[in-house]
Order: C-alpha cells, then sequence, then structure tokens
C-alpha cells in the first residue's frame, strides 16, 4: 500500500488543517496548493473534507514542478543587479514529492 | 516461527476508546484506535501545603471539598464550636456550633453541613445543621450518644457510624434531614476512631480502634444503605486518620499507630477492592479532618500531637501525553516575503515585506485575532528584511531593505492602529532579528559586515551593545533586551549557533539541530521554538540548554515572521520555493495533563 495520498486542496486558514489532523496522520503542504496526506482512513477523509482533489503522485509532481519552474523564470528574468541580494536567498530550486 | 503477537498478543492495546481513567489502569500505554493517537496513564499525585486555619486544633470535623471547605469543633487544646470556612486559598470564620464539643462527627457541604456526636463533656448525640453561616439544633439528636464516631453523606442524607458511647460501638444510624434512624445491622467491626467517606447508600468505613484485634484495624467496611460488608484490608492498620473521596474511590490520610502514637503522614488510597500507599503529607498528624474527592482532597488541623492549624491540599492529575503540533490558522490579507512580526497567537502584528521577486515592497500592517488577519495602519516607510518586537498594540520595526535598494536606519513605532517615528538605527542594515519590547528592544546582526552589531532601543535612541560570537543576517530571535536569544541565520555559511544575551553581552548556547537562515522564533530565552528556515518546515525547541526537534510545520518555507510563545507559537508569511505564502500556521505546545475530574469513573 503507498505511504501517501496526493492532492490538491486550497487552504482556506483557520481549521483547514488541526493539530489534531496533525497528530492523526501525516500532512505536507507544497507550492500550487499541493498536499502530501498519509495514506490513512483519516487522512483520505481530510482530502475529501476539503474539496481536495486527488492526484497520482506523477500528476502531484508536476503541478510542483510548474510551480517551481515559473519562480525560477521569474527569478531569472530579474536583472542581474537584483539577484542574490541580501535576504533573497537563490534561484528557487527544484523540489521532490516524498 | 512463533511471533511476539502470538504469544502476548498485540504489544500496545489498541482501544476503540479510552479505558477508565482510574488508579485500576495506571501505567497503562494504548493505541486509540478513534483518535489514532498513542496514549498513557500515569496518575501524578502530591500533597502541598495551603494556608494554615486560624484555630490550630484536633479531633475536628470537617465537610464539603478542597476548594469550599469546612471545620468545626475540635477537642484539643480545648473543646470549641470554632468554625472556619476555607475558599481554597484562604481561611475565614463562620458561625459558632451550639454545642462546643470535640470527636465529633461531620457529613455535607459548606452551605450545607452537618454536625452529630462528639464528646462535651459528657459524651453527646447532638446533631446541628449549617446553612453556610449559622449552626441550627436539631431537638433530635443521634439514637446512640456517642464520640469517635465516623460521617459520611449529605445534610439531608447523613450517615453516622462507629465510636464510643459507654463501650465501642458498630452502631449505624442514617439521618433524612429530620431524624436519625437506626440500623439493626452495624459495622462487623465494632471501632472508635475510625474513618468514613462516600454517601448514605454507598458508604465507606476504614481504620480506627477495635476491641476486637485488640487495637487498631486495617478492615475495611463498605454500607450499601442498608448492610456493611467486608472491603480490602488497609496496608497497615491505624487510627485516627481523615478521609475523603468515595466508596469506590476513597483516601484516607494522617493517622496514628499504635493508639495515636507516633503521628503519620501516611496515606493511602482505595480503588473499591483494595488499598495502596500514596504519598505522604508534609506535616504528619492524627486527629485531623478531611474532605473533598479523592482526586482533590483537603486536610484540617489534627494533632503532632500538639494541636496544629496547618492546612494541605491532595491532588491527582492524569499525565496523558500529546505532542504539540501546528495547525492552520486565519491567511494574511497580503502574501509576503522577508516579513517582520511581533505579538502573541492571538494577538499578533505582521508588518512589512516584499512580493515574490522582491519587486513591490509593503508598508502594510496587519493584526491578527487568532482566527483572522485585519488590516492595520501602514509604516511610512514600506520595506522588507526588516526587524520587529513588541507586542500588537506597542510594536516597533526598524531597519530593513527599502526600494529600490538601499538599506535604512529607520525605526517605528505602532501604538495599535499607527505608526509614528522612532530613533534611528545606529547601523543601518537588512536581515536583522529583534527582541523585547517597545520600550526596551534589542536589535542584533545583520547584513552589515560582520553581522555582529547589536543595539539596544529605549524607546527613544538606539545605543550600541554586545557583539554577537557569530556575526550573522536572516536570524531569529527571542526574549527581552537583558534575556535574549539568537538563533540560525546566514554567517559565512548557514548556521545552527545559538547565543544567549544577558544584556550586555553574548555567550554561547547549544546549537539547533538543523543549520537555517530566514528561520522566524518565539519564546524567550529559556523556552524558546524556532521553525522553518532554509525551505525546511523543522521545529525545535529549546530550553535554556539545548534545542530538541518537535513536530515540523505543515509547509516548510524561509523569509516567514513569527512571535508568541514556546506553547503558543505563530508563523506567517514567507516563501515557499520562490512563491510567497499568504499561510499561517499556530503552534500548541505539548499537553501533559487533564483535570483530575476525570480520575473517577465508578
Amino acid at each position: 500500500m503507498a505511504l501517501f495520498i496526493y492532492g490538491t486542496a486550497t487552504n482556506t486558514g483557520k481549521g483547514f488543517f488541526t493539530a489534531e489532523d496533525r497528530r492523526n496522520f501525516f500532512l505536507r503542504g507544497f507550492p500550487g496548493n499541493v498536499w502530501v496526506v498519509g495514506n490513512s482512513e483519516k487522512g483520505a477523509l481530510w482530502l475529501a473534507e476539503k474539496n481536495g482533489v486527488e492526484k497520482t503522485k506523477a500528476e502531484a509532481q508536476a503541478i510542483v514542478d510548474a510551480e517551481v519552474t515559473a519562480a525560477q523564470a521569474a527569478y531569472d528574468a530579474l536583472p542581474e543587479d537584483q539577484k542574490n541580494r541580501p535576504g533573497f536567498n537563490q534561484r528557487p530550486t527544484a523540489i521532490t514529492l516524498p | 516461527m512463533t511471533t511476539y503477537n502470538e504469544l502476548a498478543g498485540l504489544r500496545v492495546n489498541y482501544l476503540g476508546s479510552d479505558p477508565t481513567l482510574n488508579t485500576g489502569n495506571e501505567g497503562q500505554v494504548w493505541y486509540n484506535s478513534t483518535s489514532g493517537t498513542l496514549k498513557s496513564l500515569v496518575q501524578l499525585k502530591a500533597w502541598s501545603a495551603g494556608s494554615n486555619m486560624a484555630t490550630a486544633r484536633g479531633a475536628l470535623a470537617g465537610a464539603g471539598t478542597q476548594t469550599a471547605g469546612l471545620a468545626f469543633g475540635s477537642f484539643n487544646p480545648t473543646v470549641t464550636g470554632t468554625t472556619e470556612e476555607y475558599s481554597g486559598y484562604t481561611w475565614s470564620t463562620g458561625g459558632t456550633m451550639n454545642t462546643s464539643r470535640g470527636r465529633l462527627g461531620g457529613a455535607g457541604t459548606q452551605t450545607a453541613a452537618l454536625a452529630f456526636g462528639g464528646f462535651i463533656p459528657p459524651t453527646t448525640g447532638a446533631t446541628e445543621e449549617y446553612d453556610g453561616s449559622t449552626w441550627t439544633n436539631n431537638p433530635t439528636g443521634l439514637n446512640t450518644a456517642r464520640e469517635r464516631l465516623a460521617g459520611a453523606g449529605t445534610q439531608t442524607a447523613g450517615l453516622a457510624f462507629g465510636g464510643v458511647d459507654t463501650a465501642t460501638t458498630g452502631a449505624t444510624e442514617e439521618y433524612n434531614g429530620s431524624s436519625w434512624t437506626s440500623n439493626p445491622t452495624g459495622l462487623a467491626t465494632a471501632r472508635s476512631f475510625l474513618s468514613g467517606c462516600g454517601t448514605q447508600t454507598a458508604g465507606l468505613a476504614f481504620a480506627g480502634d477495635a476491641p476486637s484485634v485488640p487495637g487498631n484495624t486495617a478492615a475495611t467496611e463498605e454500607y450499601d444503605g442498608s448492610s456493611w460488608t467486608a472491603g480490602g484490608n488497609m496496608v497497615s492498620a491505624q487510627n485516627s486518620l481523615a478521609a475523603a473521596g468515595t466508596q469506590t474511590n476513597a483516601i484516607g490520610f494522617g493517622g496514628g499507630a499504635p493508639t495515636g502514637f507516633p503521628s503519620t503522614g501516611n496515606g493511602e488510597q482505595y480503588d473499591g477492592t483494595s488499598w495502596n500507599r500514596g504519598p505522604t503529607m508534609g506535616t504528619a498528624r492524627y486527629q485531623l479532618a478531611g474532605a473533598g474527592l479523592a482526586s482533590a482532597a483537603l486536610a484540617m488541623g489534627g494533632r503532632t500531637p500538639t494541636a496544629s492549624a496547618a492546612t494541605e491540599e491532595f491532588n491527582s492529575t492524569i499525565f496523558s501525553p500529546a505532542t504539540g503540533a501546528w495547525a492552520s490558522g486565519g491567511n494574511l490579507g497580503t502574501a509576503r516575503r522577508n516579513i517582520a512580526g511581533a505579538g502573541t497567537q492571538t494577538a499578533g502584528l505582521a508588518f512589512g515585506g516584499a512580493n515574490q521577486v522582491s519587486t513591490i515592497f509593503y508598508a502594510n500592517t496587519e493584526e491578527y485575532d487568532g482566527s483572522t488577519w485585519s488590516p492595520g495602519g501602514n509604516m511610512s516607510t514600506a520595506r522588507r528584511a526588516l526587524g520587529g518586537t513588541g507586542i500588537q498594540t506597542a510594536g516597533l520595526a526598524f531597519g530593513g531593505l527599502i526600494s529600490p535598494g538601499p538599506t535604512t536606519n529607520a525605526t517605528e513605532e505602532y501604538n495599535g492602529s499607527t505608526w509614528g517615528p522612532g530613533g534611528n538605527l545606529g547601523t543601518a542594515r537588512s536581515g536583522v532579528a529583534g527582541a523585547g519590547t517597545q520600550t526596551a528592544g534589542l536589535a542584533f546582526g545583520g547584513n552589515v559586515a560582520p553581522k555582529n552589531q547589536t543595539e539596544e532601543y529605549d524607546g527613544t535612541s538606539w545605543t550600541t551593545g554586545g557583539t554577537l560570537g557569530t556575526g550573522r543576517a536572516d536570524l531569529a530571535g527571542a526574549g527581552t533586551q537583558t534575556s535574549a536569544l539568537a538563533f540560525g541565520g546566514e554567517a559565512t555559511t548557514t548556521t545552527n549557533a545559538t547565543e544567549e544575551y544577558d544584556g550586555s553581552s553574548w555567550t554561547a548556547g547549544g546549537s539547533m539541530n538543523t543549520a537555517r537562515q530566514g528561520l522566524a522564533g518565539s519564546g524567550n530565552q529559556t523556552a524558546a521554538l524556532a521553525f522553518a528556515g532554509s525551505v525546511t518546515a523543522n521545529t525545535e525547541e529549546y530550553n535554556g540548554s539545548n534545542w530538541v526537534s518537535a513536530p515540523p510545520m505543515a509547509t516548510g518555507r524561509t523569509y516567514l515572521a513569527g512571535c508568541g510563545t514556546q506553547t503558543a507559537g505563530l508563523a506567517f508569511g514567507g516563501t515557499v520555493a520562490g512563491a510567497v505564502t499568504a499561510a499561517t500556521e499556530e503552534w500548541t505546545g505539548p499537553q501533559t495533563t487533564a483535570t483530575a475530574s476525570t480520575l473517577t469513573t465508578s
């Protein structure tokens, strides 16, 4: 059985996930409103209750990749003197979903 | 091959709901399949001192609860009818009994108490009812006048048992609010100086001086409203203990063996079947009075052998740990990075910051109420990578980068609605950390070589403080101007170094487990929280010496802001893989106790 469920859901703010949710199942947020959820009854129920759209891991990874690519493009488009300014960090790097 | 499961079953109990939270399950560990959590039950039991009674006395009676107790009568040093009422904090004088006496029985509550029997001298059967201010005689006293007896129940359903009239007796009588009725079936073991608690239909008698032994008895008897049956024997035969609780969850404390000497502070607990040793009282004594529950008992007066005014409170709480966790909070109105923060989890302040590629700098402020962010006043200088500290109604913003790029030394002060100018930093810088308050602030680190400057703010101007041992920018800070903490950041490389400030100099603290920059923090020098930074979601807790890992945030990020405490932190904004976020997360620290009221489930 797969360890995780992948999906997209919009973080609606307070109550979107609770401390009890965090204690009950794995939950991580990624760019593109992608959420990786522990593959359990509670995790699946959470994604459904949040009007989440379940994705395959490949689909979820593609969404994250697109977001990172867009952020990299925005960074690359900056004038050279704007890059690597204090407190700006480096070019966004790729993210591999668990 | 035989497995552990086949031999011993599941390694941890798999239960659909929590078991009964009483002593019978103490030490148990189980998995609650409904909540999906691993739980354990450990009871923490201890006596603690309360305030002394005004009148030191022994052989008194008690009633009520731990937070609304009643002490009345005495035999030592003199026979009195003195009454005192306990609030949980202090004693105050109540109405005096009409018949002064000691070695009496008591029952009921602080505002509906019952006094019966005792020794004037001579031995008496007098009964009085207390209404919270005045004792009223009931002309029909006990059928069997006696002293050294025990009582249980309420003012309208009382129970008297044992004691001494002309001889030691097991006589039992029930009170209905107007008169006593003798039950021909008395205690199996006649005794005096015994202890009792519970109700008229579920009473408990234990210990005492029994001629049939002869001497002190460990025997326990349970009353069902009509007859007494044997319960489990106490660990130690004693007399003159006090009692609290119910027939199935009782506590006996103090006492003497043999026959009053030496006085003891022993405690024993009864679960309806058997007695076990409990914690020892602070003041050993006998002929004291007790009240309350087995999980929240009250000990009053007694003899050591001299008369004592000491009060002690017994509490038993359940240790049922739950880990700390991050939960979602309300989203910021403006998603942004390199933001500053101040305040608490339920009164937070977010200000400044920039958009994804730092081409737009923000002056706007948002205020958090524990659920939602709402707009506050704008700073006069839009900036990012600034420092912040203070509270929602007295915030402080300093330094940062201003469009199109230079650093600023500008300081602004927030009053809960508008920003006003403050004194300028001595050194303009970005990536600076802050601690303290609006009138006693601290700025340290930042992107000016060698990144180690500290400045102290007095509400008007900044003055130079001690330099950081490890110069760095994009670090986090916590604490006060005279007790601050600096952790993480970008030195020559990303660092996990922690330093502690004492108001004049920085010294090394324990290193974080994960080096990171662009992180956030909350708390104080001896109880801090570090979270996120360098794209991680990692959380760590500092105890003044060491950092330990805690459950991570849901969304890892960098250049966020934080505020609050180690047990109630707030994280907001930042950048997630280059994109700015409006997401807020609220940290709730480990929860370790449940109320003692859940102990009794009989």
